[in-house]
């Protein structure tokens, strides 16, 4: 389901991941464990779309996470190269053309006349000289093309395109929208399966008023899975810490997604919210496969099928809970080796 | 005048407490000038007042980019400037065109909406600072443009004259001030309950989400530019209405010095001091800000005078020179008491 | 002159034009840097900058009860003097405006401080209107509040390179000869002094430089003194070059150094230096060959192109958000 090949992370000189590599497979638990700072975020803000890697690749659900570089997206460049050339002379012309066509053949109280407008220009682009006309034409196309050309590569990858793909996450610092209620929240991850149609929502057409209903209607479900039935209407910063973290992974499971990244989700909590914690993901790990980050030994142990771990940012070991437990480099990573102890 | 500036403040005091909808109480206060002139016709009470409708018009669509979607545009009156021109371009006796006054309006919006998704495609993935700037500079563009090309736009005499709004045969301008007023407002009614639909549907939520947190909002699948292009394009579309009913009623786009910075940050400082996001909170502002510039200010010179205290030797006589001053202190003080504007946003679900 | 005649004296002009925005650019970038404010009053105050040198050189030429000669002892005195009180009133008025408008809006929504920037602004057009209508005779007795104020003519005015069509006065020399000094004392402080490295501690990341033991508010306070100070120098130097003072000329000056700022890279000391000259060659070449009604726009057009491709700006770093 998510297979990640030699991904590195470099910040400058500061290497947050290096060369890591695993692979997930469907409808699994696996964890990401390491001592603070062992580069499990950067990883995940690596696969999710959030920093650009600088080494390595990602697969989700086989196909690597970019848009590629369709016939479309050519000819969207072609066709906003041509346009912006056009416009380039048609700017430089302005004033000659409207004199040329508007006010010398205008006369009063008469009515315009569009085809005689449209046949005076066309006579007068040809009167022009073609090379005056070139150089124009030819910058302004070729600002125009490398334009489209960057604003298409800044969205081939990023997070959006990720969730396309099926990967969506949960956050280290719970990153709600404060402004929108716990029911909205959640109703975010779900309007995006089917793209955002202003005219539906402008008028509210029936259509919109349907599929909004059918959402209300799972956002409730998807809330109720979380344990916060009861909280829908409040505001997402009226919630206590423990209904937050809850809430993030609620609006997470609403984008329907095929991998579910989890980024410390007990952090903060207490033995009893851990172990409800605990339940929350064995019931959606049936649902999709899971990946989370987590410090608490006991969490880990009880819902992960394979864990790896990283230490300064390369991957030290992976395997089953039990074989990390006796793992010698999980153990000095944790505990230091014996010569570090010494000298404490 | 002092009574409608002390009404509004005695309002916005009450909406904090009240659970009355500020929206519905400030429709129905808003009718009130109408009575008046109704009854007592010859005041000019709604030929004054209709600046105040069009701001909000502004603000309303200032509010759509800025409250709603979190992005800070410095350039609304290049927007209205472009609703103003091409409103007058295509209804100008003096040019070919003379379309009807209701397709104009119609032209405005959509050449509003086009140069917003122009102005927009490359911009609006910029950092939020670096877009300000670049609003900014479309601002001061167009102004350029407005005022150079003046074959195409008569340069600073502006095009007039502009046709009326008319139904029926009854022009809705000065010669019939009322019903210029009271269509303004229905046209403003008709905006809040499309943006009240817009606010309440995915397209709303998903400009509140980018607006928190673009981030997550990425991550949980928004089509963050298009959510983006999409505030950008109405706010343009709204703002380049409010300028084709503004020539409209006035007859005349007027100079291309009257859309600079100044009214930019105008809109700006309505929408804020009403509070961002909130649709009756752009009324009000609109109200407060609009009524002491053109309505207040404009009384205690005319008092001023015609009671001889005021005199061009003394800078500090004449009221119109304290206008900055005035506004100066409000925003500073606004922002340490009340930052979140004059009416507290009423939060809560969307749904309902 | 010949073309290459014209060309060399655009970019002459565009240069020391642009040293100007420089100027005022770095006190944009620096305080954007520190408390990621755009402050919008920083035009202003460098508006107010010029009205006190206004007054400075109406005061010395009332003391002496005649116009100044230039060139004179009396007006290099009079130079002197204004490069040290205008600094040190803009840097102090910058302190306040710190102090007394921004510092209470520290954790504020990020609309706020820029909200109350504009406030500010405000009254400071305002303050210069009111200064520009006192009853001095270097105000024009207060008879016309609002008109532009002549600035007397202070510097000799014969060309330097006398027999040559390029035309360089004791202006642009001026301009050279108080902001390239400036930039290095700068860069020395910001490089090299325990108080620069606390100011770049502090932009990048608030909470370490406070667990330093950096005092944060007295930090950002330096910041807007040596930033406010830089726009007085500016002030003073363009009063000397452009010999006219207006209430209202704080916006486009303002708008100029902004623009500089952000083309450059906003946060970045070289990127608001690179923007302000990349800014003032801009204008001179448009001006001279396009026309000068563009040129406002011809400058706005480039930004926007920059920032399509280069969206940090030229120097900018990308920003990278901790997640």
């Amino acid at each position: 389901m998510l297979k990640v090949k030699n991904l590195s992370l470099r910040f400058g000189g500061l290497t947050a991941v290096s060369d890591v590599s695993f692979c997930v497979e469907e409808g699994e638990t696996f964890a990401v464990i390491g001592p603070n700072g062992a580069g499990k975020t950067s990883l995940f803000n690596a696969i999710s779309g959030v920093y650009r890697p600088t080494a390595g690749e990602v697969l989700i659900a086989g196909s690597k996470s970019r848009l590629p570089f369709t016939m479309s997206t050519v000819l969207t460049v072609f066709v906003s190269a041509l346009l912006t050339g056009c416009a380039a002379v048609l700017i430089l012309n302005l004033t000659a053309l409207w004199d040329a066509v508007i006010i010398n053949k205008f006369i009063y109280d008469a009515a315009f006349d569009w085809v005689d407008c449209f046949w005076g220009s066309v006579a007068y682009f040809s009167a022009q000289n073609t090379s005056f006309m070139a150089l124009p034409f030819l910058s302004g196309s070729i600002v125009g093309g490398l334009a489209a050309l960057k604003i298409f590569s800044s969205t081939r990858v990023g997070p959006e395109v990720c969730c396309s793909f099926g990967l969506t996450r949960t956050f280290q610092n719970v990153r709600l929208f404060k402004d929108l209620s716990a029911l909205d929240n959640v109703l975010i991850g779900l309007q995006n399966g089917r793209g955002l149609n202003f005219f539906s929502s402008l008028f509210h057409l029936p259509s919109l008023r349907k599929q909004e209903a059918a959402n209300y209607k799972k956002a409730l479900e998807l809330l109720a899975l979380v344990g916060l039935g009861l909280d829908a209407e409040r505001l997402a910063t009226q919630l206590p810490y423990g209904s937050q973290r809850k809430l993030e992974i609620a609006r997470a499971l609403a984008c329907n997604p095929k991998v579910l990244l989890l980024d410390e989700p007990a952090a903060g909590m207490n033995t009893t919210e851990k172990l409800a914690l605990v339940a929350i993901i064995k019931r959606i790990g049936a649902l999709v496969t899971v990946i989370l980050i987590e410090h608490d030994m006991q969490v880990v142990m009880g819902i992960a099928n394979r864990i790896l771990v990283l230490d300064y940012g390369s991957q030290i070991a992976l395997g089953t809970p039990a074989e990390i437990c006796v793992n010698q480099a999980v153990i000095n990573a944790y505990l230091g080796t014996s010569s570090e102890v010494a000298s404490v | 005048m002092k009574g409608s500036i002390f009404s509004t403040i005695f309002l916005s005091v009450l909406f904090s407490r009240a659970k009355a909808s500020p929206l519905a109480v400030l429709l129905i206060i808003s009718l009130l000038p109408l009575l008046f002139e109704l009854i007592f016709p010859g005041h000019g009470i709604c030929e004054r007042l209709r600046p105040i409708l069009i701001f909000a018009i502004l603000g309303l669509g200032l509010n759509i980019v800025t409250g709603n979607c979190g992005l800070l545009n410095l350039g609304v009156a290049g927007f209205m400037a472009i609703g103003a021109y091409t409103f007058g371009i295509l209804t100008v006796p003096i040019f070919p065109f003379q379309i009807n006054a209701w397709l104009g309006l119609l032209a405005s919006l959509i050449a509003g909406a086009a140069a917003g998704f122009v102005l927009g495609l490359p911009t609006l993935r910029l950092r939020g600072d670096y877009l300000a700037v670049v609003t900014l500079g479309f601002g001061e563009i167009i102004q350029d443009v407005i005022r150079n090309l003046d074959t195409i736009t008569k340069g600073s005499q502006g095009l007039n004259p502009l046709p009326a709004l008319s139904i029926l045969g009854v022009e809705l301008n000065n010669s019939h001030p009322s019903l210029s007023y009271f269509s303004l407002l229905i046209i403003i009614f008709i905006i809040v309950l499309l943006l009240r639909n817009l606010n309440k549907s995915p397209v709303g939520r998903a400009w509140s989400a980018v607006r928190d947190d673009e981030l997550a909002a990425g991550n949980m699948g928004v089509p963050v530019m298009r959510t983006k292009l999409y505030a950008f394009t109405s706010g343009a579309a709204l703002s380049s209405l409010a300028g084709a009913l503004w020539a409209s009623a006035l007859g005349s786009t007027g100079e291309p010095g009257n859309f600079d910075f100044q009214l930019s940050v105008t809109a700006l400082c309505i929408v804020i001091v009403g509070g961002l996001g909130n649709l009756a909170g752009v009324l009000l502002g609109a109200a407060v800000i609009v009524g002491f510039n053109s309505v207040f200010l404009v009384e205690l010179s005319q008092f001023l005078n015609s009671a001889g205290l005021s005199g061009t030797q003394n800078v500090l006589a004449t009221p119109a020179n304290w206008k900055f001053l005035v506004l100066g202190l409000v925003l500073i003080l606004m922002m340490r008491l009340a930052p979140r504007g004059l009416i507290p946003a009423l939060k809560g679900s969307s749904s309902k | 002159m010949s073309d290459l005649e014209v060309l060399t004296q655009q970019l002459i002009i565009g240069l020391s034009n642009g040293m100007i925005i420089a100027l005022i650019a770095l006190g944009y970038t620096m305080v954007f840097g520190i408390v990621e404010l755009i402050n919008f009053a920083h035009g202003d105050l460098f508006m107010l900058g010029c009205f006190l040198a206004l007054s400075i050189v109406g005061g010395v030429t009332g003391a002496l009860g005649e116009a100044i000669l230039p060139g004179s002892a009396v007006s290099i005195l009079s130079i002197a003097l204004m490069f040290i009180v205008v600094p040190f009133f803009c840097g102090a008025l910058n302190w306040c405006v710190d102090r007394y408008a921004y510092r209470a809006l520290r954790n504020a929504p990020k609309l706020a401080p820029l909200v109350s920037a504009l406030g500010v602004s405000f009254v400071f057009i305002n303050l210069g209107l009111f200064w520009g209508g006192l009853p001095f005779k270097v105000f024009g007795y207060g008879n016309a509040a609002a008109a532009p104020k002549d600035f007397p003519n202070l510097l000799p005015s014969q060309n330097l390179l006398a027999n040559t069509p390029i035309f360089i006065t004791w202006r642009e020399v001026l301009v050279f000869l108080i902001t390239i000094p400036l930039l290095v004392a700068l860069n020395y402080l910001i490089k090299k002094t325990r108080l620069g490295c606390a100011m770049r501690a502090t932009a990048q990341n608030k909470d370490a430089a406070r667990l330093m033991g950096i005092n944060i508010e007295s930090v950002i306070g330096t910041t807007f003194i040596i930033g406010g100070a830089l726009a007085g120098v500016a002030s003073v130097v363009y009063a000397l070059t452009y010999n006219t003072v207006f209430f209202q000329m704080g916006f486009r000056v303002g708008v100029d150094a902004f623009t500089a700022a952000v083309l450059g890279g906003i946060g970045n000391l070289p990127g608001a230096c690179l923007g302000g000259l990349v800014v003032g060659l801009l204008r001179a070449l448009s001006d001279q060959y396009i026309a000068t009604q563009w040129t406002n726009s011809v400058v706005f057009a480039v930004l926007i192109l920059i920032l399509i491709f280069k969206p940090s700006g030229l120097l900018g770093a990308r920003v990278r958000e901790k997640v």
